[in-house]
C-alpha cells in the first residue's frame, strides 16, 4: 500500500469516522496513572467488582382500586380508623394502604365501610416510592456513606413494590444496619400513667436544625426542628386535648424511632403557655448538657433528618461483595475478555491464514470494544459482571458478521472489481442488518423489564451490534477493499 | 476448511431433518416432565425462587463446609478450581440469615453472599417468562419481514426455537439452573442462532447458482461463524472457571450447549426444510 492510497483510505468517512470514534473513547476511558502509581480509568465498576452491598426492601403497603357510594371523605376516616392505619388516595379510584394486609381481610374492612375492592396490588404508588427513595438518600448521606445508588423498581400500573439500596465500599453487615433499620420517626404524648398516645409522625417535621445550645452560649444542647402547618395544628390539638399544656410535667413528650424511646422530656413552661393560644411550628428538643447532651444533640439530629419511611419496609434480598473478591472477579473478567479475542484470532487465523486479513478482522473486533468501553465511561454506566458477559458476547457477533462481509467478497475466491465489490458488501450488510436488528429485538424486553442485573447485559449488546452495523463493518469493508485490491 | 467434512447434497431433507427432530420431541417431553414435577420447565434457580447462594474459597473439604454450615439450610455444595465453593441455601428468615452472614464473613472473609427473597423472586419469574416469549416473537417478526416467504422464515424460526428448548433440557439433566444470567443466555442464543439462519437463507433464495454449490458455500462461512464464537465463549468459560466467576460460568455454559444445537439445527433441521422447499419449485 503507498501513501497515496493509505491516505485515501484514513480520509475515506467510514475510515475516519471509525478512528475518531477509537481516540474518542481512550479519552473518555482516560487510563492514566493515580497517585499510588497504579493504572486506573474512568470506567466504574458494579457492585459485584468492587467491594459493596446490595439490599432489596420491599414496601409492607398495598394499592387497592375501590368504589363506594358514600361520600368520599367520610369512607376514607372510616377506612382509615378501622385499618388503623394512614389511607392515602392516589387516584379517583385508588388507595395506598399503608401497612400489609391481605386482600381478603380487606375486602372485609372495605365492605364494612360501605365501599368494595376491585383491584388488589402489594407496593406503594410511585409518588410514595419516589419519597420513600428520598428519604433514603437523605439518611445515607447523614450517615456519611459514598457512592449510594437508590433505586425504586417499579411495575406495571405505576406500583413500585420494591426498593433497592447499593453501598459502594461497606459490607453487607454494615449496609444492614445503615438500611435495615427503617428510620420510622413518631412523637407520642403520654396521657396517664405509662399511656401514650401518636401525636406526629416523622413526615410532618419538615427541616431541622444542626445541635445548638439554647440559650445561646450556655451549656445546655438541644436540636430545633419544624413542623408543617398540619404537623403544628395536630401537635397543638393534641397537647391541648391530653392536658399537657395545662399540666407539662406529667405528660412528657415521646419521641420514638423503630419504636425505640430516643427522646422522653416535658414541654417547657413557656412552650407549653404559647400551645395555649396559637400553633407553633418551630419547636426546640433539649437533650442535657455538657458533651452528653452535645451527643445526644446530634443523635437526635440525625434521626430527625433521616426522617420516617412513610412505609414499613421489610429486607426481600440482600448481597454482599468483599474487596478482594470484587478485585479478584475484575482481574477475571478482563483476563476473560483478552482471552476471548486471541481465541478468536487463531480461529480467524485457521480459517484464511492471511495475516492481512486476521488483523484487520481484529483490530476492527478490538476497536468495537474500545468504543463500547469509552461509551460506558461517557455515561457513567457502571460496569459490572452481567455487562462483561455483554462485551464478550458482542465479540462473538461482530466477528461472526467480519466473516460474513470477507466471505461474501471473496466469493468464489476471485477478488471482485469496484462494481461487483460493492454490490457484494451491499448484500452482506444486508444479511448483517437483519441479524443485528433480531439480536436488537430479542434484547428490548431485557431492556424494558425490570430484571435489574440483565438491563446493563441488554444495552450493551444491543448498543454493540448497532456500533457493529453503523460503524465498523462499513470500515471494515472499505479497509479489506484496500487490502484485498492488493 | 478440514475440520468438518460435511456433504449436504448427499441427503435428503428427510434424512437431515430425523435426527434433530427426534431430539426436539426427546428434549419438549423432558422440559415437560420437568413441568409437571417442579412447576417449571427449566429448574429454577435462587434468583427466581429464592435463597441464598454464596461463594467462598476454602481449603476445607466438602464435608467440613458441611459441618461448618450444619444449622442452616445447606441446599447443595458445588466445588470451582483453586479452593472455590459455591454454596446455596434454601430460605432463611432474617435474623437466620443475618447469623449465617455474620458467620460466613467471619470465616471467609472474601465470600460473595447474594440472597433473594421469595415473594420477589416469583415477580422475577414472571417477567422472566415473558422476556422469553416477547424476545421470541420479535425476532419471529423480523424474520418474516425479511424473508417474506413462509416455509423459509418458518424454518429459521422453527431452528431458534429448537436451540432454545434443546439448551434448556440439557440444562436440566446437567443441572444448570435458570438464573438472571442463564436467562440472558438463552435470550442471547436467539440471536446467535439466527445469524447463521439468515445467512444460509439469503445465499440460498437470494443467489444465482447451483443449489448444492450454495449450500456449501454457506456452510463455510456458517461453520467458521459459529467456530470463532465457540472459541470465544470457551475462553470465557475456562477463565471464568478459573476464577470461580459462576454468573460468567454459567452463561458461558449455556451458551456453548446452545451453539452446538445450532450447529445442528442450522446444518441439519434448517438446511433440510430449506433443500425440500427449493426442490419443490420454491424461491425461483
Amino acid at each position: 500500500m503507498n501513501k497515496k492510497e493509505l491516505k485515501a483510505l484514513l480520509t475515506d468517512w467510514r475510515v475516519a469516522t471509525l478512528i475518531i470514534l477509537v481516540v474518542l473513547s481512550v479519552i473518555a476511558i482516560n487510563p492514566h496513572f493515580d497517585e499510588q502509581g497504579n493504572l486506573t480509568t474512568n470506567l466504574q465498576y458494579g457492585l459485584d467488582l468492587q467491594q459493596g452491598a446490595w439490599i432489596q426492601l420491599e414496601f409492607q403497603a398495598e394499592v387497592v382500586g375501590f368504589t363506594t357510594d358514600r361520600p368520599l371523605e367520610e369512607f376514607l376516616t372510616d377506612l382509615s380508623r378501622n385499618l388503623d392505619v394512614e389511607v392515602v388516595q392516589v387516584d379517583s379510584n385508588h388507595l395506598e394502604i399503608r401497612k400489609y394486609y391481605s386482600q381478603a381481610d380487606l375486602e372485609q374492612v372495605f365492605i364494612a365501610a360501605g365501599g368494595k375492592i376491585t383491584s388488589y396490588q402489594p407496593g406503594v404508588s410511585k409518588t410514595t416510592a419516589e419519597d420513600v427513595k428520598r428519604i433514603l438518600e437523605n439518611k445515607i448521606n447523614t450517615l456519611g456513606t459514598k457512592d449510594a445508588k437508590v433505586n425504586t423498581l417499579t411495575g406495571l400500573n405505576n406500583v413500585a413494590r420494591y426498593i433497592r439500596v447499593e453501598l459502594a465500599g461497606v459490607d453487607m453487615k454494615q449496609a444492614q444496619e445503615i438500611v435495615g433499620k427503617q428510620g420510622k420517626f413518631e412523637i407520642r404524648i403520654q396521657t396517664t400513667g405509662n399511656q401514650t398516645e401518636h401525636v406526629l409522625s416523622g413526615e410532618t417535621i419538615t427541616s431541622v436544625q444542626v445541635p445548638s445550645q439554647e440559650p445561646p452560649g450556655s451549656d445546655k444542647w438541644g436540636v430545633s426542628f419544624t413542623l408543617s402547618d398540619s404537623g403544628a395544628t395536630a401537635f397543638r390539638a393534641a397537647a391541648i386535648k391530653y392536658g399537657a399544656t395545662a399540666d407539662p410535667a406529667n405528660h412528657n413528650l415521646i419521641m420514638l424511632l423503630d419504636n425505640t424511646t430516643v427522646y422522653s422530656a416535658p414541654l417547657s413552661e413557656d412552650l407549653a403557655g404559647k400551645l395555649q393560644s396559637e400553633d407553633i411550628r418551630q419547636l426546640f428538643a433539649s437533650t442535657g448538657t455538657g458533651k452528653y447532651g452535645s451527643q445526644q444533640a446530634t443523635n437526635l439530629e440525625i434521626h430527625l433528618r433521616a426522617g420516617a419511611l412513610p412505609v414499613d419496609v421489610t429486607i426481600a434480598g440482600s448481597g454482599g461483595v468483599t474487596a478482594p473478591l470484587g478485585e479478584r472477579y475484575k482481574m477475571t473478567a478482563i483476563l476473560a475478555g483478552i482471552c476471548a479475542l486471541i481465541a478468536v484470532g487463531f480461529v480467524i487465523y485457521y480459517r484464511y491464514r492471511e495475516p492481512v486479513i486476521v488483523l484487520p478482522m481484529v483490530l476492527i473486533n478490538a476497536s468495537e470494544i474500545v468504543i463500547l468501553l469509552g461509551f460506558i465511561s461517557l455515561v457513567n454506566f457502571q460496569m459490572d459482571l452481567p455487562t462483561i458477559a455483554g462485551l464478550i458476547a458482542v465479540l462473538g457477533t461482530g466477528i461472526d458478521q467480519l466473516v460474513i462481509i470477507t466471505d461474501e467478497i471473496l466469493h468464489e475466491g476471485k477478488v471482485p472489481s469496484p462494481n461487483l465489490y460493492l454490490k457484494r458488501l451491499s448484500r452482506a450488510l444486508g444479511i448483517i442488518v437483519v441479524a443485528a436488528a433480531t439480536v436488537v429485538i430479542a434484547m428490548l424486553p431485557l431492556v424494558l423489564m425490570d430484571l435489574q442485573a440483565l438491563r446493563g447485559f441488554a444495552i450493551i449488546t444491543i448498543l454493540g451490534v448497532l456500533v457493529g452495523v453503523l460503524i465498523t463493518r462499513p470500515a471494515y469493508g472499505r479497509i479489506i477493499m484496500q487490502i484485498l485490491s492488493k | 476448511m478440514g475440520l468438518f467434512n460435511y456433504n449436504i447434497e448427499k441427503y435428503s431433507p428427510k434424512q437431515l431433518v430425523i435426527l434433530p427432530l427426534v431430539i426436539l420431541a426427546v428434549s419438549v417431553i423432558l422440559l415437560a416432565l420437568n413441568m409437571a414435577t417442579t412447576g417449571m420447565p427449566v429448574t429454577p434457580g435462587i434468583d427466581f425462587s429464592g435463597g441464598t447462594a454464596v461463594t467462598i474459597f476454602s481449603t476445607d473439604t466438602k464435608e467440613q463446609l458441611q459441618s461448618t454450615f450444619a444449622g442452616y439450610p445447606l441446599d447443595d455444595i458445588s466445588e470451582g478450581v483453586n479452593d472455590g465453593y459455591f454454596l446455596k441455601f434454601g430460605a432463611m428468615d432474617d435474623t437466620e440469615f443475618r447469623s449465617l452472614s455474620a458467620l460466613i464473613y467471619q470465616k471467609f472473609p472474601d465470600a460473595r453472599v447474594d440472597q433473594i427473597g421469595e415473594t420477589f423472586g416469583k415477580t422475577l419469574q414472571s417477567q422472566a417468562v415473558l422476556a422469553l416469549i416477547f424476545s421470541f416473537i420479535g425476532m419471529s417478526i423480523v424474520v418474516f419481514l425479511s424473508f417474506r416467504t413462509f416455509v423459509p422464515s418458518g424454518a429459521v424460526v422453527l431452528s431458534a426455537f429448537a436451540d432454545i428448548v434443546m439448551t434448556a433440557a440439557v440444562m436440566n439433566i446437567v443441572g444448570i439452573p435458570l438464573s438472571l444470567g442463564t436467562l440472558a443466555a438463552l435470550l442471547m442464543l436467539i440471536g446467535y442462532s439466527v445469524d447463521s439462519d439468515i445467512l444460509l437463507t439469503n445465499r440460498v433464495l437470494k443467489r444465482q447458482g447451483k443449489l448444492n454449490d450454495k449450500l456449501a458455500g454457506a456452510f463455510h462461512t456458517g461453520i467458521i461463524m459459529t467456530s470463532t464464537t465457540f472459541a470465544a465463549i470457551t475462553a470465557m468459560f475456562i477463565v471464568a472457571w478459573f476464577g470461580s466467576v459462576l454468573i460468567l460460568i454459567e452463561i458461558a455454559a449455556v451458551l456453548l450447549i446452545g451453539l452446538v444445537f445450532d450447529v445442528m439445527n442450522t446444518w441439519l433441521t434448517n438446511v433440510g426444510i430449506l433443500k425440500w422447499y427449493v426442490l419443490k419449485g420454491g424461491g425461483k
